[in-house]
């Protein structure tokens, strides 16, 4: 890929300048980034309004968290705002401006190529529990454990919504910070594993998703951090009509996830922030993903996200469309 | 709702109870009777449903017809929350498309609903509680067919057990 030309920490430092630049001399107030978490495997949201803020910025491979969901929010105290944007962040942004949440005036966008962010949960797997014990070299992992050095492709611990993704380069922004890298995913074909897993009959479908839902501890985090969720009242704490109680329980549950995915219908950027952020490891995305599948197979290819001036396919239709139903 | 679920048309007396009625056992002449819960539109399937009516036409009472002014007009959390409380399937009756009284009601339903009922397929119900149909005002005698229909389908595949909300089966 191109962009290993530049080390990680070049790549930090050649993004750092560029904003320094801009946010010194007062074209965006606020520039949001991420900086390293608690842990040496999470890089959080940074919120920099200073040149000293600017000196935790970060770019590595745990930059995951999708920052456009901050944008409506933070438009709504500072005048200007600057944002790296990866693949999936670029998409939430013009789901985001589809949704009438934003002013594409105030926000500058500068575009960083993903290389793919890394799943800890599998590192821990492998026996990575330390940062000492994994360094990176351009599309290696080179893995240190209790026999030895281990290489193993970088690819390997990806993260799902990273593995799957068909467009890793920013579909928008005002200025490319690095250079562009190559397509992972070809978009026609990424619904093949689906294909894999299918379960035949109900009710194996449903002893599935019982059982990963039963899971669920309705703390919302799924939709906290999905930008196609855009309710400024969501139906789980609407109180009248009362959808939801406040204890957890299976039904309830499923019916929850079953109305967030439903809401993200044909909106739905794929971009996995649900399942990244879910605490219980709930797989989210399977079920957003099916349903982008049979919209698709429908009423014709459509990816959300990519042109913000394309009516998403539940907005729309056509007189001969097909229904998934008998209709005579 | 509850008013709404009083239900119309054919004969209610007897063999299905209220919501949630039909699962316990003690009700009528004891044998298990499915609800059905039909959301129709106001201009063209409820109509229909008129028409079966004044035509004499005799369809299972286990259907309880929800009058909404368009097929579009139903939220996808209105059928959930029928199969919450009891219901062992789910019907939604428009106009025809291109017959819509609003003009692009049932199209905007039409894709809707087919994702919806793909969807409730992917969380594991049988496709079969969840169904689609077009029903004008002319087709009374269409109306107590897919009444018909969809009652022996249901009837064949027994109580619905998905998201059934245990704390709205005591009511009876």
């Amino acid at each position: 890929m191109a962009q290993d030309n530049l080390n990680r920490d070049q790549a930090t430092a050649r993004i750092r300048a560029a904003v320094t630049q801009d946010l010194l001399s007062g074209r965006i107030s606020l520039l949001l980034g991420w900086q390293k978490g608690l842990f040496w495997w999470r890089s959080r949201p940074l919120f920099a309004r200073s040149q000293q803020d600017l000196e935790r910025l970060v770019w590595d491979s745990f930059c995951a968290v999708n920052l456009s969901r901050y944008l409506p929010e933070e438009l709504s105290i500072e005048e200007r705002v600057g944002i790296l944007v990866k693949g999936c962040d670029a998409r939430a942004f013009h789901r985001l401006l589809q949704d009438r949440m934003l002013d594409r005036e105030r926000v500058l966008l500068y575009g960083l190529p993903c290389p793919g962010m890394l799943d800890y949960r599998l590192l821990a797997e492998a026996g990575v529990k330390e940062a000492e014990q994994m360094l990176e070299e351009g599309e290696e992992l080179v893995i240190q454990t209790g026999g030895g050095e281990e290489r193993r492709p970088r690819t390997d611990f990806l993260l799902e919504k990273c593995r799957l993704c068909s467009h890793p380069d920013p579909v928008v922004y005002d200025q490319l910070l690095l250079p562009p890298g190559e397509p992972r995913m070809d978009p026609a074909s990424r619904f093949q594993d689906l294909e894999a897993r299918e379960r035949p009959t109900p009710a194996e479908r449903y002893a599935y998703w019982s059982g990963e839902l039963q899971r669920c501890l309705s703390c919302y985090a799924c939709r906290q951090v999905c930008p196609a969720c855009s309710c400024r009242e969501c139906f789980a704490e609407q109180q009248e009509p009362r959808w939801l109680g406040k204890g957890a329980g299976l039904n309830e549950n499923m019916l929850f996830h079953i109305i967030r995915v439903y809401h993200g219908a044909g909106r739905c950027i794929e971009c996995g922030e649900c399942q990244r952020a879910c605490p219980v490891g709930i797989p989210l995305l399977e079920l957003s993903r099916r349903l982008a599948k049979d919209i698709e197979e429908l009423y014709g290819p459509y990816e959300a996200g990519m042109d913000p001036e394309a009516p998403p396919p539940l907005l729309t239709y056509r007189p001969e469309d097909p229904a998934a139903f008998p209709e005579k | 709702m509850s008013e709404a679920l009083k239900g119309k048309g054919a004969d209610n007396g007897g063999t299905a109870a209220g919501v949630g009625g039909s699962r316990s056992s003690g009700s009528g002449n004891g044998a298990w009777q499915p609800l059905i819960v039909a959301f129709c539109c106001n201009w063209c399937s409820y109509a229909g449903g008129d028409l079966a009516g004044t035509s004499r036409l005799s369809y299972p009472a286990n259907v309880r017809v929800i009058r909404v002014t368009c097929s579009s007009r139903v939220n996808p959390l209105h059928v959930m929350r029928a199969f919450q409380r009891g219901a062992d399937g789910v019907l939604i009756a428009g106009c025809h498309p291109g017959d819509c009284h609003y003009t692009s009601g049932n199209y905007h339903a039409r894709r809707r609903f087919s994702i919806f009922a793909r969807l409730l397929e992917h969380a594991g119900l049988e496709p079969e509680r969840f169904q689609v149909r077009w029903i004008s005002s002319s087709e009374g005698d269409r109306f107590a067919e897919v009444m018909q229909e969809m009652t022996e389908t249901i009837k064949a595949l027994g109580p619905n057990e998905r998201w059934v909300d245990p704390r709205w089966l005591k009511i009876t």
